[in-house]
């Protein structure tokens, strides 16, 4: 790895071995379908096989009859309230929150996709339960369907929901519009188009969906599940979903087997809260694959097109980004993807001229959401296409070219008018570009490679948030106290659901405050305990939960200096605290342990006890993005159209890596995510039914260890100011880069371009015959 | 079906359970012997995260019939390691970065095991092929192909790193 310790740091800097694997190696760790609670019944949903249908009614009189079967429940029983699936939502501002469509019930009147929920029981077992499920009897109407977007913005085509005079869910200018579009366009030396679409990416979090819900004698509902954002979940459950306020509401959050943005949204914790209503019992509600495949998660399928105008020195006069977002049957993130996409994928490059507009469109398919990347995926597989064609037409390199645009520092960024702090592109770039070989490997435009098998290499850059700060709500708080033993227990309100950030907060709280990384403990996961936090999405909690750990563990050191100054009978301004010792600067051998100061505060028979803790506070007027520079060579067979990837080059701009091992598994596994998004993983929806037809792993072709290319990390490391330790985020980033630059090798290799994702061999041979090369 | 008790030898400690005939393993595992590191991921052997092994070999939990396992050794998760440490695959992964979220790891490893039980000098591509039916979302394989590599050094080595 290019990452050396940083020797003035003991923690920060260092691959030091996360406090939550262990457990999760030897199955000790408790995911949500893992734990059993006294008298606890097992939840079920009934799922609608019709993709548009009026339920006419429900006999769920031979279920309830079933030995065995506590409730079998159905719209009829559920509270009359809206909520959005979107739980992020809840931290938006009351005025975007407006444009939030409230069109979700626990349970509805009328099915909008197949796989809809129609009906839930709650039996004393999965097996009772899932045969009452098959003694529910449905009695459906049929409704007319629609499944594809531009369809449904027909005149006459059916409505998805009651009351609405047709399907657009919602508008959305770009924010940062600006300038006089035409006229820029038509003054451009050249104008750049790409049209294309990307595919319904799921998730696909290895552990199912499941939820338990268990009600206490005063009516207050605790929640286990695998949320990404706890405390904005609780306020959506006790005030949206039911109207008992968030005091209300406990959630606790296991150890989590994936989010990757399926759990910014509900899964199946509204069933399972009504369920336990109705019993008086702790219910676990479990999902299939097959319905998560069929379900309420997917990443948004976008069609969109991009125009680049370009000047005569090949800098960019103007980009036009015009996306048409289908939401399927729910509204969820439809929206806020939508703005996000605009945001991040122009948000990279320099432009006097923006005009973005999305549309989102409700249809009978699958309700979608948003998924890692949120957006930046979607709108860069079509950007970065788009400034290839644009460096094609000035005959520029398109790494010169993109050096030429990006945007860089003091200039806005993504969330203007914010200004970036730093950013190390350029040196992304450069750094990219020697480890592709792309001196020697790219040949200029026009190449014209020829045989069956023809290499190319292709390029993306991207930027991406470090946190939603300055733009949305933005803060964490982190409570950090120290136990006589010297250890500490840092209460935070991440989720960790893999990326290890347990291990990145322990680090930074221990540097921050002078303690050993193995002495303090995160303690995360229960609303009653941490304080209020938006969650882990936008790459924040390095950056955003990071500064408040840090605000903590600095006051908690300057408490332990302060008393420790005391005990020494020295001047506090001499001390220094690290590894856990309290210690002279100008001579290390006087000194005390943070353990003897801690004991010494508790155990103090005077007046001056203390046990030390503080409260650190991040507030956010600042997201600090990150930047990166993705790089693909690829072979294509040109008589099959498969498409071998030979090496992909992550280059991140990470600020400063807390732990370089943590940063490159992020990038590595987001890289995966990256290349099934861009060659393999397609949620293929039946257009006459509206039924998903790739709903298994079978099916749905996620990359096995036996598909996986040389993957080559670069982290460059420019600390930032703003971040902790000059950290900014990562989690998202790995996956963005990937598509659009193999889908710019490609044309490097072969002179086609594919216009959907994923880039099968069909659409490669399809694109190949229309361009009268190939086979 | 007739209801009957069976005996599930489970990480070298007898377990009666009442089975039915179409209860599958991963059910009586978590269910009623309250192992529950074995995981469900798909119901339908794709992805592998339901591993155990039958007298040593690989098998999907979530397609066994219950009653087919029953009086035959089972070597879950929770039985790799000998005592309170980690077995030295364990210790691989973790050292390696191999583990992220963790639900396909108990997989993963028993998936090593019986590998590196088989091979223990296996090549990487070796390794990829035998691991080709564990799917990870988080990591990219990468860490978890190092990983296995390091295990199998350390265990050709008699468990010293």
């Amino acid at each position: 790895m290019t990452n050396e310790p940083h020797s003035e740091f003991s923690s920060v800097g260092k691959s030091l071995a996360r406090p939550d694997v262990a457990a999760k190696a030897t199955g000790a760790a408790r995911f949500s379908a893992d734990i059993a609670l006294p008298g606890m019944l097992i939840g079920r949903i009934l799922t609608s096989p019709h993709a548009h249908a009026r339920i006419v009614a429900i006999d769920t009189s031979r279920a309830k009859a079933l030995p065995g079967v506590a409730a079998v429940i159905t719209h009829a029983d559920v509270p009359k309230r809206g909520f959005t699936r979107s739980v992020m939502a809840e931290g938006l501002p009351p005025f975007a929150y407006e444009t939030e469509n409230l069109d979700q019930y626990i349970l509805s009147d009328k099915a909008r996709y197949i796989g809809d929920w129609v009906a839930a029981v709650a039996a004393v077992d999965l097996y009772v339960a899932e045969r009452a499920l098959d003694l529910i009897e449905v009695e459906y109407e049929v409704l007319p369907a629609v499944f594809d977007p531009e369809d449904a913005l027909a005149p006459g085509a059916p409505v998805v929901h009651k009351g609405w005079k047709d399907n657009v869910a919602g508008v959305i200018e770009h924010p940062f519009n600006r300038g006089d579009l035409d006229a820029a366009l038509a003054s451009s030396a050249h104008v750049a188009e790409f049209s294309g679409r990307n595919s319904r990416q799921k998730q696909a979090h290895m552990e199912p969906d499941a939820a338990i819900a268990s009600w206490d004698d005063k009516g207050r509902l605790t929640v286990w599940s695998p949320s990404q954002n706890a405390h904005l979940a609780k306020k959506a459950m006790g005030r949206r979903v039911f109207d008992i306020g968030e005091g209300n509401v406990r959630w606790i959050t296991p150890a989590v087997g994936g989010g990757f943005g399926a759990r910014l949204s509900f899964g199946v914790e509204p069933v399972a809260a009504m369920l336990a209503k109705v019993t008086g019992r702790p219910v676990k509600v479990l999902v299939t694959r097959e319905e998560d495949f069929n379900g309420w998660n997917s990443r948004t399928e976008q069609r969109q097109t991009i125009r680049v105008g370009v000047g005569e020195a090949g800098e960019i006069t103007a980009i036009e980004q015009d996306v048409l977002s289908d939401s399927g049957a729910y509204f969820s993130h439809s929206g806020t993807i939508s703005a996000v996409n605009m945001q991040s994928t122009l948000g990279v490059m320099r432009s006097p001229v923006v005009r973005g507009k999305a549309l989102m469109v409700y249809t009978n398919n699958p309700t979608a959401s948003g998924m890692r990347g949120y957006g930046n995926p979607e709108g860069s597989f079509i950007l970065q296409q788009a400034l290839d064609i644009a460096a094609e037409k000035c005959g520029m390199d398109p790494v010169d070219f993109r050096l030429k645009n990006a945007r860089g520092p003091g200039e806005p960024s993504m969330w203007e008018p914010q200004a970036i702090t730093t950013c190390a592109l350029p040196e992304c770039i450069r750094r990219g570009a020697v480890a592709i070989g792309w001196d020697q490997k790219w040949h200029g435009w026009g190449a014209g490679k020829e045989g069956r098998y023809r290499r190319g290499v292709g390029m993306s850059i991207m930027t991406h948030a470090s946190g939603a700060g300055g733009f949305l709500l933005e803060h964490s708080t982190a409570v950090m106290k120290l136990d006589e033993d010297g250890t500490a227990s840092l209460s935070v309100s991440p989720c960790e659901m893999g990326q290890g950030i347990l291990g990145v907060l322990a680090q930074i709280a221990a540097e921050g405050a002078g303690l050993r990384y193995e002495d303090v403990r995160t303690v995360t996961g229960d609303t009653d305990v941490t304080l209020f936090d938006i969650g882990t999405h936008a790459s924040r909690s390095t950056y955003a939960i990071g500064n408040a750990a840090l605000d903590a563990a600095r006051k908690v050191k300057a408490i332990v200096v302060e008393r420790a100054a005391r005990m020494l009978g020295v001047e506090s301004e001499g001390l220094d605290v690290r590894d856990g010792r309290v210690f002279a600067v100008a001579d290390s051998s006087v000194g005390v342990s943070v353990a003897e100061v801690a004991h010494a505060g508790i155990y103090e028979y005077g007046t001056d006890a203390r046990h030390i803790m503080a409260t650190g506070k991040h507030q956010s007027v600042m997201h600090c993005p990150n930047f990166q520079a993705g790089f693909a060579e690829i072979e294509v067979d040109v008589e099959t159209g498969v498409i071998k990837v030979l090496k992909l080059v992550i280059a991140h701009d990470i600020g400063r890596a807390i732990n370089p091992l943590t940063v490159e598994g992020c990038l590595e596994g987001g890289a995966a995510q990256g290349l099934g998004y861009a060659l393999t993983e397609d949620l293929v929806i039946d257009k006459g039914t509206g039924k998903v037809v790739s709903d298994s792993f079978a099916t749905y072709k996620m990359l096995s260890a036996l598909d996986m290319p040389e993957v080559e990390v670069i982290l460059v490391e420019e600390p930032d100011p703003t971040g902790p330790f000059g950290a900014k985020g990562v989690g998202e980033t790995g996956i963005t880069n990937v598509a659009p630059a193999i889908a710019n090798a490609l044309y490097d290799a072969a002179g086609v371009r594919v216009h959907s994702l994923p880039i099968t061999p069909e659409k490669v041979l399809e694109a190949l015959r229309a361009h009268g090369a190939g086979a | 079906m007739a209801k009957e008790i069976a005996t599930f030898i489970v990480n070298g400690q007898g377990y009666e359970v009442i089975v039915e005939p179409h209860m599958l393993l991963i059910d009586v595992l978590r269910d009623s012997i309250g192992l529950v590191g074995t995981k469900y991921g798909c119901g339908a052997g794709d992805c592998g995260a339901c591993t155990v092994l039958l007298e040593g070999k690989p098998v999907f939990a979530c397609l066994t019939l219950a009653v087919t396992a029953r009086d035959r050794s089972l070597t879950t998760i929770e039985g790799l390691a000998d005592g309170a440490g980690l077995h030295p695959i364990q210790q691989a992964f973790v050292d390696a970065g191999a583990v992220q979220c963790g639900f396909c790891t108990p997989g993963m490893v028993l998936t090593t095991k019986a590998l590196l039980d088989e091979n223990p000098e296996p090549t990487r591509g070796e390794i990829k092929a035998f691991l080709a039916g564990n799917l990870c979302r988080c990591t990219g394989y990468v860490k978890i192909v190092e990983a296995v590599e390091s295990a199998a050094g350390i265990l050709r080595n008699g468990g010293a790193r």
